[in-house]
């Protein structure tokens, strides 16, 4: 099935995150792969999602679950083939689902080829193609990432005796983009990809590609400068196509990511995420407003894309100390729930399993301007393990059935690549889709329905976004517009019960129609709009002129 | 305003706006915008400080000003709609401004206070003074944190006050309560003080609401409730107060505000004063009193003229207030020259113990007991000021100690007037 042609494709998408190792086993060794991803595409056509974003997928040592690349083109063979690769990305076109992989610029595996002749002798052509020291003083303005784990941006190569940079694990010495060589090889590597279908990257750790004394040695006008360069052979060779910045930065520093539109098309919005949270710790509208008043406008052609969990630690680095030290207080109070600066949990844990406070984070995901993206199995609200290693507790197999091994894999539970949620409430016994297929109010099926709302006008992807203020703090109020189309969005972060008084005078003369029940309410006149709202209620009414 | 309710319908949809609280600061007030955008800033920065997590509301109450009080106090909100230099706010914070009916009355003012808290079902309240223009960002610890923290239901305020600052205080009202109600509480009648929501609630059920003596005194009368009411009291040391200059003409109001409300409470609570024995320390957060020994100018010789003039001119109603041998003594002092006057302890004590022993049983209209009780404190205000004229304030502190102790011993004497035996 041909894709539609609309280059602005990812503004109305609705994207799911995924490990192929965590979805589906196809051939019982325990650990998920191509296969297995393209028989559970009818699942996530049923769901409703129009875009998969999958973890990286290429050979590696997998010290850093794949972001640690020993061969760009060519897939791990815990994995399936290239062969396979290209079967399922045919089977997601065939059902409008685009695949956007994983694309690591910033560093390579200290295991990959071009690593290994480079440590190997001063003299060799690809000795430049990392940033090596005689000392480990240089860039002392960058910061440590991974400060876990890491003392320090320099490590000793015992082969090669220098030092080599690296921004992240040692093991993931960082690419020298200041040689030509290195930026039309990563090119080359991309167009491999592109020519294959693949209809988007996720490029990793972008911030970090060029280094220069006296800086932080991240956002450097170079790295930008070869962003654009990348771009607009992108648009040159596959009109279309799409880049997504992962830049974990201030949304002053993200909008430079998206250039006058000839940047990346789109960027993860990393501080409205923890934000969210807050707000509906607090009971307090006022984190999500400001940091979205903060929040630049970005070209036309351009789009953020917001989460509310993904692969890594719900990262705290885009907040304050003591926004910081609330946000562990209130949902990390077990220290081995936090990781570098951040909380390794999923979403239902992380709301204690509440229904009522998943659905509201997960209507406001779904409503404030950009496109979401929903991580494996928080459509059906599976827990997390924090006694696995690393980030590893976020990353367990996708939870299908109660049956053996929740009906990810025919393996022995042992040989299983990470173990399986087993305790009474998050187990997959518990929480699975198969069960919550069965019924119509289970959270699955709830999904279903938002997803469906969401995507049943171009509004929410594309439109106008004007917030209220009502006097009242625990209501989140907006209206989303886009050409005649309008949304009025309501929230209740609270855990009680709550009158609100909105200003609607602007709209005077309309009636609202709330979207999922398809009811009418009383029509706009002069007075404040009286709503009263359930505990973390939310409403979706369009505005209609009858 | 619905009636029989103290809460206009806008000050109650505010409520609704602000929901639930964890602290609810009341600031009464009544045409003090030269003061007010001073305090509830102070108050702005000390929630902010020490209790950025907690949902706090600043409520003002006021009695019908007619300037920019009400706006200044709104100024303080903190919310989504201001741009402009982050405050550094975690939350939401209502600054919100109502005007009670029937004029200022400080009891009106904390009415609506405890209204207020009891429907935003605040476990931790302070009230602070509009004029307190000295206010530091950390009273507002210093008086919540042992509500919060402690579980204290009321916390009063110690101040470091000039010696010759807060004389009613010291020279009844501190010394009678304490005797009376056997807790060494050294100020009765706070300005700013703090309590929990459960206190809050309680003395909110009284039935006082709609008598004079709360429109004017409510203050004292919570402290003595909580005592009465066996709730846990502590004390805080703030700082220092600025001194209020009182002119003479603010005497009566005080006296019916303070004196009045405390005699009128010893109808209310007979059964719990006249049983218990002495009094006791309660705890103390910080310095237990500090004096300030600055010279302050004060016009003795007036005083001991109102005095005098105040013995003769009200004999007949001293008559029926007094002994005859209270009264003899008093004429007695009221005969000397100014420089030999002294009006001792034991006399004071007796002639307070028999002016509540009159009020008790209406001899004469209870406020007209209250205002004849004036002359006399400025004749005992006189002597106090006499005697620490050059004293150090250890020296001060000594004096109102024996002062206190006088009142003590005495209390068979209240007792024995009260049940009118002579």
């Amino acid at each position: 099935m041909a894709l539609p042609q609309d280059l602005l494709w990812y503004k109305d998408a609705v994207i799911y995150q995924v490990h192929v190792r965590a979805f589906c086993d196809s051939n019982g060794d325990g650990i998920g792969d191509f296969r297995g991803l393209a028989q559970k595409l009818d699942y996530l056509q049923d769901l409703g999602i129009t875009a998969l974003w999958m973890m990286p997928f290429f050979p590696s040592p997998l010290r850093d679950d794949g972001y640690d690349i020993a061969d760009y083109r060519s897939v791990h063979p815990n994995y399936g083939t290239l062969e396979d690769f290209k079967l399922f990305l045919e089977a997601a076109h065939q059902r409008g689902i685009r695949v956007i992989i994983e694309m690591v610029l910033n560093h390579t595996s200290d295991q990959h080829l071009w690593f290994q002749e480079s440590r190997s002798s001063p003299a060799n052509p690809r000795r430049d193609w990392y940033v090596w020291s005689e000392t480990d003083t240089r860039y002392r303005g960058a910061r440590i990432i991974f400060v876990d784990t890491e003392l320090s941006n320099w490590a000793w190569d015992p082969v090669s005796k220098a030092y080599y940079w690296h921004r992240f694990f040692s093991h993931q010495p960082d690419l020298n983009y200041d040689n030509p060589a290195v930026r039309e090889e990563m090119w080359n590597v991309m167009k491999f990809w592109l020519d294959m279908g693949v209809d988007a990257f996720r490029l990793d750790a972008v911030p970090y590609l060029v280094e220069r004394e006296g800086t932080n040695c991240e956002n450097l006008p170079e790295t930008h400068a070869i962003m654009k360069d990348f771009r607009a052979r992108l648009e040159q060779q596959f009109p279309g196509r799409m880049i997504l910045a992962e830049a974990n930065q201030w949304p002053a520093d993200l909008r430079q990511y998206f250039g006058d539109g000839d940047e990346f098309h789109m960027a993860f919005h990393f501080p409205l995420m923890p934000r969210m949270f807050m707000g509906l710790k607090l009971e307090d509208r006022k984190p999500i407003t400001e940091i979205l008043q903060q929040t630049p406008t970005i070209p036309e052609s351009c789009q953020w894309c917001l989460f509310l969990r993904n692969h890594d630690e719900l990262t705290l680095e885009m907040v304050t100390d003591m926004e910081r030290d609330y946000m562990y207080d209130e949902y990390a109070r077990d220290k081995s729930m936090r990781l570098n600066l951040g909380i390794r949990r999923r979403l239902a844990p992380l709301l204690d399993n509440d229904r009522r406070r998943v659905e509201l984070m997960n209507g406001m995901l779904m409503s404030l301007p950009g496109t979401p993206i929903i991580y494996y199995g928080d459509e059906i609200g599976m827990g997390d393990n924090v006694n696995l290693g690393d980030r590893n507790g976020v990353r367990t197999p996708m939870q299908w059935s109660g049956g053996w091994n929740g009906g990810f894999s025919s393996a022995d539970p042992e040989s299983l690549y990470s173990p399986l949620m087993l305790n009474p409430v998050y187990g997959y016994q518990s929480v699975n889709v198969q069960s919550q297929k069965r019924f119509e109010h289970s959270l699955l099926s709830w999904m279903k329905h938002l997803i469906e709302a969401r995507k049943s006008t171009p509004l929410f992807g594309r439109g106008s976004i004007e917030f209220l203020y009502p006097a009242n703090h625990r209501v989140l109020a907006y209206v989303r517009q886009l050409g005649k189309d309008t949304v009025l969005v309501v929230n209740n972060l609270s855990s009680s019960a709550q009158a609100v008084e909105l200003d609607l005078r602007p709209y005077k003369g309309n009636i609202l129609i709330e979207m999922f029940g398809r009811n009418i309410f009383p029509r706009i006149g002069d007075l404040p709009y009286l709503l009263t709202m359930g505990p973390y209620q939310f409403y979706w009414f369009r505005l209609r002129r009858i | 305003m619905t009636e029989g309710s103290i809460l206009t319908d806008d000050f109650l949809r505010e409520l609704i706006n602000v929901g639930e609280v964890d602290i609810l600061i009341g600031v009464p007030t009544y045409n003090h915008a030269g003061t007010v955008g001073q305090v509830v800033q102070a108050i702005r920065t000390g929630l902010l400080k020490y209790f950025p997590r907690q949902r706090s509301v600043i409520i003002n109450a006021d009695g019908g000003s007619k300037d920019a009080t009400q706006e200044l106090v709104r100024a303080a909100s903190i919310s989504d709609l201001q741009h402009g230099p982050s405050l550094h706010a975690l939350r939401t914070l209502h600054s919100i401004s109502t005007q009670y009916p029937g004029g200022p009355a400080n009891g009106a003012a904390l009415h609506t206070v405890l209204a207020a808290a009891e429907l935003l079902r605040a476990t931790t309240c302070v009230v602070i003074s509009p004029d307190s223009t000295n206010i530091e960002p950390e009273w507002l610890e210093s008086l919540l944190r042992p509500v919060s923290r402690d579980g204290i239901d009321l916390v009063l305020p110690l101040y470091r006050r000039n010696k010759f600052d807060g004389l009613l205080v010291r020279n009844l009202v501190y010394p009678m309560t304490r005797a009376l109600y056997c807790k060494r509480v050294r100020e009765p009648y706070p300005a700013e003080f703090a309590f929990s929501g459960r206190l809050g609630g309680y003395f909110l059920g009284q039935e006082i609401w709609s008598q004079e003596v709360a429109r004017a005194g409510a203050e004292i009368y919570m402290t003595i409730s909580a005592i009465a009411g066996n709730f846990r009291l502590a004390q805080s040391f703030l700082g220092t107060k600025t001194r209020v200059d009182h002119v003479p003409a603010d005497l009566v109001p005080a006296m019916r505000q303070t004196v009045g409300v405390l005699f009128w409470s010893l109808e209310q609570n007979f059964s719990i004063w006249s049983a218990h024995p002495d009094s006791q320390p309660i705890p103390t957060i910080g310095a237990e009193h500090e004096v300030s020994l600055d010279p302050i100018r004060v016009n003795r010789k007036r005083l001991h003229q109102m005095f005098v003039h105040g013995v003769a001119e009200l004999e007949p109603v001293l008559e029926s207030i007094l002994s005859a041998p209270t009264l003899a003594e008093l004429q007695s002092a009221a005969s000397v020259a100014e420089e030999d006057f002294r009006y001792s302890n034991e006399l004071w004590v007796r002639t307070v113990y028999e002016f509540a022993a009159s009020h008790h049983k209406s001899v004469i209209s209870r406020d007209h007991i209250v205002q004849a009780l004036v002359p006399l404190y400025r004749g005992k205000t006189h002597t106090f000021l006499l005697e620490n004229q050059d004293a150090s304030a250890d020296e001060v502190e000594s004096n109102v100690e024996a002062l206190c102790l006088a009142f003590e011993r005495l209390k068979p004497y209240l007792l024995e007037k009260w049940d009118g035996r002579k």
